[in-house]
């Protein structure tokens, strides 16, 4: 065990070619999900949060639902559609980063709006009284109500992000963990070890508590702001 | 101004139920009654942040309305930033703000300040600009008494200025002898008693009038 964590350790510091293609393709599928669902997620979260309108109750308890969706159901629903006897088979995209970033999004964006749906809902109300009593414009309101939210966007980003990186049951089943093209660290890492090539999956494994672990200091960080 | 009558039902249970009102400008009139009496309801209906039993009933549109609600917001900008959300003019700001006592605190976070120092910020981006109708809602709750009387001088500078109608909802009975002209009495989401602060103080009409006067001591 301890030669095949020092060969890890080789393995990133000689900068291996093959955990290089792995972590390219982790990172092109992690940042683009992610940046998609806050795109997606913040304003629907907001929305959700800050409006009062028929059906909202609904719409709560569908996301709380998706929230909650196992990786591999939301894996199992892409493949049924996208596979050779599936309606959009003719896309031809199961099996490429494409798909595994879709299937990301539709996982991901759930927890944006439900994280996003919480935090405005705190303050909207006082948001909205506010400026309502000073006269401001929807328009205006809604600027002051998402500068008040930055940080909150941020924390909510690298909590996406986070999610994203270390997804293994949707990606695995869309993507096919097919090497050099959609194998991402998670993936890589089930696959060595099965394989008894444990240096390479520790290699991976190192990096991705490194990267969680930035994640999470950063998002300490910004948790420890907000609350100043 | 007329203000309109409208009621407030909550679960079946009428909260609110008040007559239309005349309110003359450069007049301060102060609401008073207890806890859960409607006199916030009332307030936050008039401002348009709550809406009545008569759905899409209004002020008249040439009437502008200015509120401070119970609650104070900062938000995360300089409290100086956060006064000129009020109104562009500077000069208007730094004087506010020495009258307030807070020019001191221009340069720092106003979701950073204390309690008082919150509400004195919400006084002065609010007197930003003139209205017609200002309403205040237990404006000076958590001030200290020199700041209290700081705010009461400013308030009813800016009601002689503006020449705007301003009702203030306090539970300072003292606060409403200090600067309002005409005292409205709430008693069960209703407007009990109205009139000029001296008769409603010295020779209240209604028994229940009596007995909250006589409950804080006047």
């Amino acid at each position: 065990m301890l030669s095949a964590f020092e060969k890890a350790i080789h393995l990133i510091l000689t900068v291996d070619a093959e955990l290089c293609n792995i972590l390219s393709v982790t990172a092109k599928m992690s940042l683009s999900s992610s940046i998609i669902a806050l795109l997606i997620g913040v304003p629907l979260g907001i929305v959700l949060g800050a409006c009062c309108f028929r059906g909202k109750c609904i719409l709560l308890v569908l996301n709380r639902t998706l929230m909650g969706m196992p990786p591999v159901v939301c894996g199992l629903l892409f493949y049924m559609v996208f596979s050779g006897v599936g309606p959009l088979r003719h896309w031809k995209i199961l099996f490429t980063v494409k798909i595994m970033i879709m299937a990301q999004v539709v996982l991901i964006t759930p927890i944006v709006i439900g994280n996003m749906e919480t935090y405005v809902s705190g303050i909207a109300l006082a948001i909205r009284e506010t400026t309502k009593g000073l006269g401001l414009g929807k328009l205006k309101t809604f600027l002051l109500l998402t500068n008040e939210c930055v940080y909150q966007i941020f924390s909510v980003y690298l909590l996406a992000f986070s999610r994203a990186i270390a997804e293994v049951g949707a990606v695995s089943m869309v993507g096919g963990a097919i090497a050099w093209k959609t194998n991402v660290m998670t993936t890589a890492i089930m696959q060595y070890t099965n394989r008894g090539n444990f240096s390479l999956g520790i290699a991976l494994g190192i990096i991705l508590l490194a990267v969680s672990l930035l994640v999470n200091i950063i998002i300490f960080l910004l948790q420890r702001r907000l609350s100043k | 101004m007329k203000t309109f009558a409208f009621s407030k039902t909550y679960n079946d249970v009428t909260v609110l139920n008040v007559p239309e009102l005349e309110l003359h400008p450069g007049k301060i009139y102060s609401i008073i009654g207890s806890n859960g009496s409607g006199k916030s309801t009332f307030a936050k209906i008039l401002a348009g942040t709550l809406s009545a039993d008569q759905k899409g009933i209004k002020l008249e549109p040439y009437i502008s309305v200015g509120y401070m609600p119970q609650k104070n917001y900062a938000f995360r900008m300089s409290t100086k930033a956060n006064i000129l959300l009020g109104g562009s003019d500077k000069t208007r700001a730094e004087y506010l703000m020495k009258a307030l006592q807070i020019d001191c605190l221009a340069s720092r976070r106003a979701d950073h300040l204390s309690g008082g120092e919150t509400a004195r910020m919400v006084l002065a981006r609010l007197m930003m600009k003139q209205y017609n109708l200002l309403i205040l809602d237990e404006p000076t709750a958590v001030m200290d008494m020199e700041t209290t009387f700081l705010s009461e001088n400013l308030i009813q500078q800016y009601t002689k200025e503006s020449n705007c109608a301003l009702i203030l909802i306090t539970h300072s009975l003292q606060q409403a002898k200090r600067i309002a002209d005409e005292i409205l009495f709430f008693n069960k989401g209703q407007l009990w008693e109205a009139g000029p602060k001296e008769a409603l103080l010295n020779t209240p009409i209604h028994p229940e009038t009596r007995q909250f006067l006589k409950f804080y001591g006047v």
